[in-house]
């Protein structure tokens, strides 16, 4: 540990020192406000975690909350207060992984509504158990706790949180999500179990939310699924976590002090336009704050490191045959993209599969790489049958892939693009060791001078670059580059070429899908012909272009005639 | 006898439905904005109703020609002014919904904060039409026949607009594809804002609707616009016919379970219903899976 990191860590702790000493100094009025500052922030801090790299906009909170609460509401006087935190926090994780595995592939708006419906349903099947079998509406909580007591407890939650973000940001789950809340398809295809990484930390925030929820019950001594499941405790932790910046662990914090405050000064004086103040404030961070407050500080102190450090790379050699397709079809309703092909590639070479618009060739390679699944016929990798398989455990097998329409992860860098390659394969690369090798990727790619500038500012060529880097992070025995050399400039072509043709001298084993003649004709040791989802002609690109059939598919009978 | 008790008044709620989930589909749909203070828009047009009614003794129905307009206009200014900036600056869809539903929520608060200075947070009802009427046997309110006969006419008549005339086309075009809507000389934009206008004005009916039949305060906006949005994924959204379908489906599936099992499950009836659709036809009930 650095000495600067070392007083940084000094300044912490004697932070949480001088907060924890806080309930001595004040009077009750500011140890309640302690009490709302350290809850909202162990709320939003938790909500993030989830929310902020993946992006997924949870309204469960109250859900969580709630459950939490009630826990609290039923077992106060039947178990020690810890142990019902604790059992609170266990009941969120389970709730939150139940829910999770069945619902965490929705998207978007789907998502929004299904988590803000989780809170009313379990906020109706509540009460409805509460009035049908135990035929009160609400329950008391006559626990002897202090408010300074609810407030350490909070401020020891609020810890922990941090630590626990601090260390996934550090690990390679972080990394995950991150990924997965640019380009959930890339992500699957750097073999991230996305499903496992999005499950893991929706049930940790979960966790934290369902415990903040059992502290703070004994403070209403009064509670009604009303309270515990208050929708409003979902929005206000949107608000405060996106006004921070819930991308980052410190951002959300930076949301909860002011909007506290404010919220505090504005019921204690304006309690009928507080709803309005709320929606005014909710517009500006949208409008003019995307990035919250984090994000406007680091705006300000913007800078970049550079490195320039590289190393060579060997890539393996696989022998024999490497992937086989035996009468693989594929149909979208009528239309039938890949009709009972069957094609087998050795290892080491060089094979171009090539066809006229529409025949079915990236088809074919989202076959391959497990984007779709056939409807019939089987795919083999070095003898395993590999069609049922799931995009990321076939990236860990060995294949890798560029898109036609490039995808790299535009918010991250370029490094971390690539590190997002070496941290989920079979062979993990993980902290310095990960760094160096991605800093030897990109050199290979030629994208070593901009190592740390944001994917998403490169250059066509550079992106295209970059993905081949990332792909070949994986260490693949199999490549497949989807049409990686259309619409380079002739210069970039010849770059461009000789960067394939360098790959093969690393023993990989390559598909290219490409309609650029010259390319197809110095590259490709042998061509596969595909046309309205049939293969038509399969053999050497000399023989193979002069082929009648394939002058027919390009160009029509009549023009052939 | 019960089943056609259920039945008519399963189909008399969920025309209401229906009506409301059309609009939400029209701007989700067409528009791309998934719009989360529609249903605050169509209480604020509930209470417009109930003040035109109490204040100036105008009858609901004649409040319609005055509230349906008012909210197209409303809504198509919010369109140009609030929502466009966010269109131009999206990247993506998903970007612009994320946007959307954010901004949305703003205005959410904004609406609800207002009616409840203005009205104050207790239940309000029209009392209009309350007479009885028999049909086979069965009584029912006046109010709910006319509220359910307006819906689904509106309905059928919006579903056959979009089908069976230009603008209609046009219309559906966008919702499709909006990059090759403009290559065929459509003005997506102008034609976006119209979409969200209609949308709002549809929600807007429905709220004058539900002022006559239904208790409503300045806080049910967000149960309306949970419906709302439920029955437009459960119906696949943008898709106008599943819409109607799926808010007859929730419709007779509330009253059946309010009157079956107990009242107090209905609203859990809703998500039940929803989750079943999501999880094993996620593209909704009458969607097309995403290839």
């Amino acid at each position: 540990m650095t000495a600067k990191a070392l007083s940084g860590f000094a300044a912490l702790i004697l932070g949480v020192a001088l907060l924890a000493a806080a309930p001595f100094a004040v009077n009750d009025y500011y140890l309640g406000l302690g009490v709302d500052l350290a809850s909202y922030t162990v709320l939003a801090t938790a909500w993030a975690l989830f929310s902020g790299p993946t992006r997924y906009i949870s309204l469960a909170t109250a859900a969580f909350f709630g459950i939490g609460a009630y826990a609290m509401a039923t077992l106060w006087d039947k178990l020690p207060e810890p142990a019902v935190v604790a059992l609170a926090a266990l009941l969120g994780v389970g709730v939150a992984l139940i829910v999770g595995l069945s619902t965490l592939r929705l998207r978007g708006v789907y998502f929004v509504i299904f988590t803000f419906g989780l809170a009313e349903l379990i906020h109706q099947l509540v009460s409805w158990h509460e009035t049908n079998f135990t035929h009160t509406v609400g329950r008391y909580i006559y626990l002897d706790i202090s408010s300074s007591q609810i407030y350490w407890q909070l401020l020891g939650l609020a810890v922990l949180v941090f630590s626990v973000g601090w260390l996934i940001g550090r690990s390679r789950l972080g990394l995950a999500l991150r990924v997965i809340g640019d380009d959930e398809v890339v992500a699957r295809h750097v073999a991230i179990n996305t499903t496992t990484a999005k499950l893991v930390l929706f049930a940790v925030s979960a966790g934290f939310i369902s415990a903040t929820g059992a502290v703070m019950a004994p403070r209403w001594t009064y509670i009604d699924p009303n309270i515990a499941f208050n929708p409003l405790v979902s929005f206000q932790v949107v608000i405060m976590a996106l006004l921070g910046g819930a991308g980052r662990l410190h951002g959300p914090i930076l949301g909860v002090v002011p909007l506290v405050l404010v919220s505090e000064v504005l019921s204690a004086h304006f309690p009928q336009s507080f709803l309005i103040i709320l929606g005014i404030v909710f517009l500006v961070i949208v409008y003019f704050l995307p990035d919250g407050v984090a994000g406007l500080i680091e705006r300000w102190r913007a800078g970049t490191r550079r490195s320039e450090r590289s190393r060579a790379v060997n890539v393996p050699f696989a022998g024999g045959a490497l992937l086989e397709l035996h009468n693989v079809r594929k149909a979208f309703g009528g239309l039938v993209a890949v009709d009972d092909v069957s094609l087998a590639i050795a290892a080491g070479e060089i094979l171009g599969l090539i066809g006229p618009n529409g025949s079915g060739k990236t088809t074919a390679l989202n076959l391959i790489s497990g984007v779709l699944r056939s409807d019939g016929g089987e795919i083999r990798f070095k003898g395993r049958s590999i069609g049922a398989l799931p995009s990321h455990e076939i990236a860990r097998l060995g294949i890798a892939r560029t898109f036609q329409l490039v995808r790299v992860l535009g918010s991250m860098s370029c490094l971390d693009n690539v590190v997002a390659g070496l941290a989920f394969r079979a062979d993990p690369l993980w902290g310095e060791a990960a760094r160096e090798r991605a800093v030897a990727l990109l050199d290979r790619v030629g994208l070593a001078p901009r190592t740390n500038v944001p994917a998403g500012q490169l250059t066509y060529i550079d992106q295209k670059r970059l993905e081949l880097a990332r792909a070949l992070a994986l260490e693949p025995e199999l490549l497949l580059l989807d049409e990686w050399l259309a619409g380079l400039n002739p210069r970039e072509l010849g770059v461009g070429i000789d960067l394939v043709q360098s790959l093969r001298k690393d023993g990989l084993t390559i598909v290219l899908v490409e309609h650029v003649m010259d390319a197809i004709r110095s590259l490709c040791d042998r061509c596969v012909v595909m046309n309205a989802g049939r293969k038509i002609a399969d053999g050497p690109p000399a023989t193979v272009l002069t082929d009648d059939a394939v002058i027919t598919a390009y160009l029509g009978a009549a023009a052939h005639a | 006898m019960v089943a056609f008790d259920i039945v008519l008044s399963g189909v008399i709620l969920g025309g209401t439905y229906a009506l409301i989930a059309l609009g939400l589909t029209l701007q989700y749909g067409v528009a791309r904005i998934m719009n989360l203070a529609y249903g605050e828009l169509l209480i604020a047009a509930a209470f417009g109703a109930y003040w035109l009614f109490v204040a100036k003794a105008v009858s609901p129905l004649t409040g319609l020609i005055v509230v349906i307009p008012v909210a197209f206009a409303l809504n198509w200014l919010i369109y140009r002014f609030l929502l466009t900036p966010l269109v131009r600056r999206a990247k993506s869809r998903d970007a612009l919904e994320a946007d959307s539903i954010l901004a949305t929520f703003g205005m959410l608060f904004i609406v609800q904060g207002g009616l409840l200075v203005a009205f104050g947070g207790q239940y309000y009802s029209d009392r209009f039409l309350q007479s009885a009427v028999i049909i086979l046997g069965d009584t029912v309110e006046a109010n709910k026949l006319v509220t359910a006969a307006f819906a689904i006419v509106a309905s059928l008549g919006l579903y056959l607009a979009l089908t069976h005339t230009r603008a209609g086309t046009a219309i559906r075009a966008v919702a499709v594809a909006p990059g090759s809507a403009r290559l065929v000389g459509i003005d997506v934009e102008r034609l976006s804002a119209f979409a969200f206008a209609l949308g709002g004005a549809l929600s807007a009916a429905g709220g004058v609707l539900v002022s006559m039949s239904l208790l409503f305060s300045a806080t049910s906006g967000v149960l309306f616009t949970m419906k709302a949005l439920i029955i437009a994924i459960m119906g696949g959204a943008g898709n106008l016919l599943g819409s109607l379908v799926a808010g007859l489906i929730l419709g007779i599936a509330e009253i059946a379970v309010a009157r079956l099992i107990d009242p107090g499950l209905t609203i859990a009836i809703n998500f039940v219903l929803f989750l079943a659709v999501l999880l094993i036809r996620p593209a909704g009930l009458f969607g097309r899976a995403a290839a």
